[in-house]
């Protein structure tokens, strides 16, 4: 372990405190050339010193008091003044929800503070190993890329709009705001300090939500604060029920103390379960996400696929070692199970595609709760692949999107037919996002078959997780022919485009793909240092082949295979380019237009056909109120179950 | 190594060679059942290399990019089969082919390979599931995934598993396209739909779909023999009656919707395996 060194120090404080610097700038800033320079180079900063992390991890670090004041007061400060914060909202908008439970969380924060916590000057406050690594690096390098596509990406918004003044000034505060509260959030040790990040991030969601200040904007953006303020209230209820317990606040001595048998703290776990579950959308809390996809597409790529929704995860796959072998675990892998399974059906019944994706989001974090549920030292790593995994892959899918729908005007999968004709990359790069999504031997499914092979022991889980894997295979496959659907096109033209969008793609898709082949690597260098301390390391890597007793993933060979198959399989797609084209059958005369053939009469007909969407079976309005109850009872279960 | 390639060029082999004769096979079979004479025993390879001889034409050129990635991934799934690999892994790899199958039928515009393509997306919701759940059987009997260690399990998989056996004979139907199953696309034309989902599939495209396919038969053969794998004789048993049992449903029923396909397929599958799997739980 390294001890606090002043290379370390440097870095955390440009990880966490940089952004928000970088947010006060962008937001005083009135240029937008000064505004973009300042963007990009917080952007490059955090990249660096990411990267730089990884030669130091692991490290713990308490910071010295600045100034005199103490870290905790500081943010305990915060901590208030945020809760005002929210509460204003709460009055702004007229909603008691959101009122009450900024009043609640006052209240708790007051008798913890004042009633309960005593100062003891040995808590460690930054704690970093190589899962705090691993969510560092996707926020600063997907986040980074995230907000560099945003800078053309809102300037064409904002002239879609026609607004007169610019909000970008207040758009990338909140986006900077962001990037420094989740490597805050990721990096605390301190549980007060998790909170206080954790409800910062609940902030600027909903900031950003209500962006575009339209009346559809500010109803889920309200939604969206008060159901993640529920989140917070059981979050700080907790904080105190574990506190009464074990007397400390310290994640990685809580996560340690062992003491399972206590009611209390077996309660207060249930209860950060719970607010897990709502900061990553989980049924019955999915409203919230789904109503966040009304804001602009970086937002939704930024906070609500690849980074603010995974601290849920996160939170959880951290708590897994408390809660191993107990009933809260069992519930936990089951409601994940379920939630895998229900958001694949409804994706299913979808054809808009940012409900698509938002509904795949929520479908594969439930994936990784179940694997943190199931509490094997397997299913652990499945689920720290999918959380590396996924994130930079929904991130690419969700920029594919905001690219065609600011070019076609429409985010309708119907619309998307034959969108490569018009922008064969971009459409390329989508399908590309699909394939890894999956196909072997992408990281996705690698994380799929450890889940599999993990839950196999588990009856209910690995009922819901096969039928789950299945719908996902089903509305993925659809989505990619639809895109390749229709013209012939022999020659391909790179559309035109920003070059920060091509950049941000390019490397997302890029990256997933050669993170994908590395996958034996980052299992050894980033999985195996974590799990030491609760479960051995469960396979072995030999020539690039994943082992255990039961199972094999020969990563690289097959990797090599499949680039085998993919240059072949261009090289046919040249020689089809050579080949005589043909119309579609219609069965009738064929015309020159594509899609019309002469029919009685000697009328033109023209023939069409439409995805299969099957509403009557997974439409929103047949399944939704089943799965919220089944959601709610599985809840009800979880945390009753402790008691 | 030496044993590793050989294995590799026999899996990359015998997948066309066994699949042409099974189809060949199952064509006389048919044709007797319905008082015809029926086709040469080496029929589907005439077939094959007629059709590779056409003139190439193509409606969209991802469709070869599809297909040759259908036939690569499963190959591959064969191959990895032949190696005694993981059993899950080569489901996955499987369900790659059938997902670029349908999306080459997706890349055309014709509404018959739409539909088909559909209705073969429906065909993967209905079976893949039931694939995986025969596989967890398998794992909880014999403790492992790796087709070695359960080719030599020394007792008969069908002792223990008897309704996971038919669940396997329910996802046979639907991938070799039998009735009442034979929804995307059938080995004759349709009344609604002419090729379903190879309308548009034409040319030496049209006869690698048929070398893919064999070698997705010959992938689930392998997996029914998993069942009885003690000797030679047990393992050909199995595997000849289950596809004789094959081709008389064929025979004896109509095609259904995917409406009933789903349904059926999901609850008397869920259903069996459930029954089976949990007796595997508790002994």
């Amino acid at each position: 372990m390294v001890e606090a060194m002043p290379t370390v120090e440097l870095i955390s404080t440009l990880l966490i405190i940089l952004p928000f610097l970088a947010a006060i700038a962008c937001y005083l800033i009135r240029g937008s050339g000064i505004r973009s320079i300042v963007v990009l180079t917080t952007g490059g900063v955090l990249i660096t010193s990411a990267v730089l992390l990884i030669a130091l991890t692991p490290f713990s670090l308490s910071p010295q008091p600045f100034r005199g004041v103490s870290i905790h007061v500081m943010v305990q400060t915060l901590d208030f003044l945020l809760l005002l914060i929210v509460m204003y909202f709460g009055f702004k908008n007229r909603h008691n929800a959101i009122k009450g439970l900024a009043f609640f969380q006052i209240i708790f924060l007051l008798y913890f503070e004042f009633f309960l916590f005593k100062d003891k000057q040995d808590t460690s406050t930054l704690y970093c190993d190589h899962l705090t690594l691993v969510m560092v690096l996707i926020v600063s390098i997907v986040g980074a890329l995230i907000c560099f596509q945003a800078i053309p990406y809102m300037k064409s918004h904002e002239e879609h709009l026609r607004l007169k003044k610019t909000r970008q000034d207040r758009f990338f505060f909140v986006m900077m705001l962001f990037l420094g509260a989740m490597n805050g959030l990721v990096l605390s040790n301190d549980m007060l300090i998790f909170y206080f990040f954790f409800e910062l991030t609940t902030l600027c969601s909903f900031l950003l939500i209500a962006h575009d200040g339209t009346k559809q904007a500010l109803k889920s953006a309200v939604r969206a604060l008060w159901m993640n303020s529920l989140g917070g209230a059981a979050f700080i209820v907790a904080l105190v029920g574990i506190y009464r317990e074990t007397g400390t606040l310290e994640l990685q001595r809580i996560i340690l103390s062992g003491d399972i048998g206590a009611g209390v703290f077996l309660l207060s776990l249930a209860l950060l379960c719970f607010a897990a579950f709502i900061k990553s959308a989980q049924f019955p809390f999915q409203s919230w996400l789904l109503g966040a996809m009304v804001a602009p597409t970086p937002v939704s790529a930024l906070l609500h696929s690849s980074t603010m929704v995974n601290v849920g995860v996160y939170l959880v796959l951290r708590l897994a070692p408390a809660i191993n072998g107990t009933f809260l675990s069992q519930c936990v892998a089951l409601f994940g199970a379920f939630t895998f399974l229900s958001a694949a059906a409804l994706a299913v019944g979808q054809s808009n595609g940012k409900k698509v994706l938002a509904y795949s989001t929520i479908s594969n974090l439930g994936l990784i709760f179940a694997c943190a549920g199931l509490n094997t030292p397997e299913s652990i790593v499945a689920g720290m692949l999918l959380l590396v995994f996924h994130p930079i892959i929904k991130a690419l899918l969700f920029l594919c999107v905001g690219a065609i729908e600011q070019h076609i005007a429409s985010r309708d999968i119907e619309d998307m037919r034959g969108l490569y004709a018009d922008m064969p990359l971009t459409a390329l790069m989508t399908v590309m996002g699909v394939i890894m999504m999956i196909m072997p031997p992408f990281g996705i499914l690698l994380g799929k078959w450890m889940a599999i092979e993990a839950a196999a022991r588990n009856l209910y889980v690995i009922i819901m997780v096969a039928l789950g894997s299945a719908l996902t295979v089903m509305y993925w496959a659809r989505w990619a022919g639809t895109l390749m659907s229709d013209p012939f096109a022999g020659r391909f033209k790179p559309e035109r485009q920003p070059f920060l969008t091509w950049e941000a793609l390019g490397s997302l898709c890029a990256g997933a793909g050669l993170l994908s082949t590395a996958a034996p690597w980052l299992y050894t260098h980033m999985i195996v240092p974590t799990l030491s301390r609760a479960y051995p390391p469960p396979y072995t890597t030999q020539n690039g082949i994943l082992e255990n007793p039961y199972g094999v993933f020969a990563v690289f060979p097959l990797s090599l295979v499949a680039a085998l198959g993919f240059v072949v399989a261009i090289w046919a797609v040249k020689k089809a380019a050579r080949a005589r084209v043909v119309r579609p059958y219609l069965s009738g005369v064929q015309t020159a237009e594509s899609g019309v053939f002469t029919g009685p009469m000697n009328q033109l007909v023209k023939a069409e056909a439409r995805n299969y969407y099957l509403s009557s079976i997974f439409g929103e309005k047949k399944l939704t109120t089943w799965i919220n109850l089944g959601a709610g009872v599985l809840l009800t279960l979880m945390v009753g179950g402790t008691l | 190594m030496i044993d590793s390639a050989v294995f590799i060029l026999i899996g990359l082999a015998v997948g066309p060679l066994l699949g042409g004769l099974v189809s060949g096979l199952d064509r006389i079979l048919t044709a007797r059942l319905q008082s015809r004479i029926g086709p040469p025993l080496w029929q589907p390879f005439y077939d094959v290399i007629k059709l590779w001889s056409k003139e190439k034409t193509a409606v969209n050129v991802w469709q070869a990019f599809c297909v040759y990635c259908y036939v690569a991934a499963t190959s591959i799934a064969l191959v990895l089969f032949f190696l005694r690999s993981d059993l899950l892994l080569i489901l996955f790899i499987q369900a790659v082919g059938a997902v670029f199958l349908a999306v080459g039928a997706l890349s055309s515009t014709s509404p018959f390979s739409q539909v088909g393509a559909h209705r073969e997306l429906l065909q993967i919701l209905s079976y893949e599931p039931l694939l995986i759940l025969v596989t967890i059987g398998v794992f909880l009997e014999t403790g492992s995934f790796k087709i070695e260690r359960i080719y030599n399990w020394n007792e008969p998989l069908l002792m223990k598993l008897p309704f996971l056996f038919v669940v396997l004979g329910y996802t046979l139907l639907i991938k070799l396209r039998k009735s009442p199953f034979d929804l995307s696309t059938s080995h004759h034309a349709h009344q609604e739909l002419v090729k379903g989902l190879l309308t548009d599939y034409s040319g030496s495209f049209l006869a690698l779909t048929e070398i893919g396919h064999w070698y997705e038969v010959v992938l689930l053969l392998g997996l029914c023999s998993l069942f009885w794998a003690t000797n030679w004789i047990g393992m050909i048993v199995i595997v000849v009656m289950t596809y004789l049992i094959e081709v008389l449903i064929d025979n004896v029923s109509a095609r259904l919707n995917w409406r009933w396909m789903l349904g059926y397929v999901w609850a008397m599958g869920l259903t069996l395996s459930m029954v089976n799997l949990i007796w595997l739980y508790t002994s």
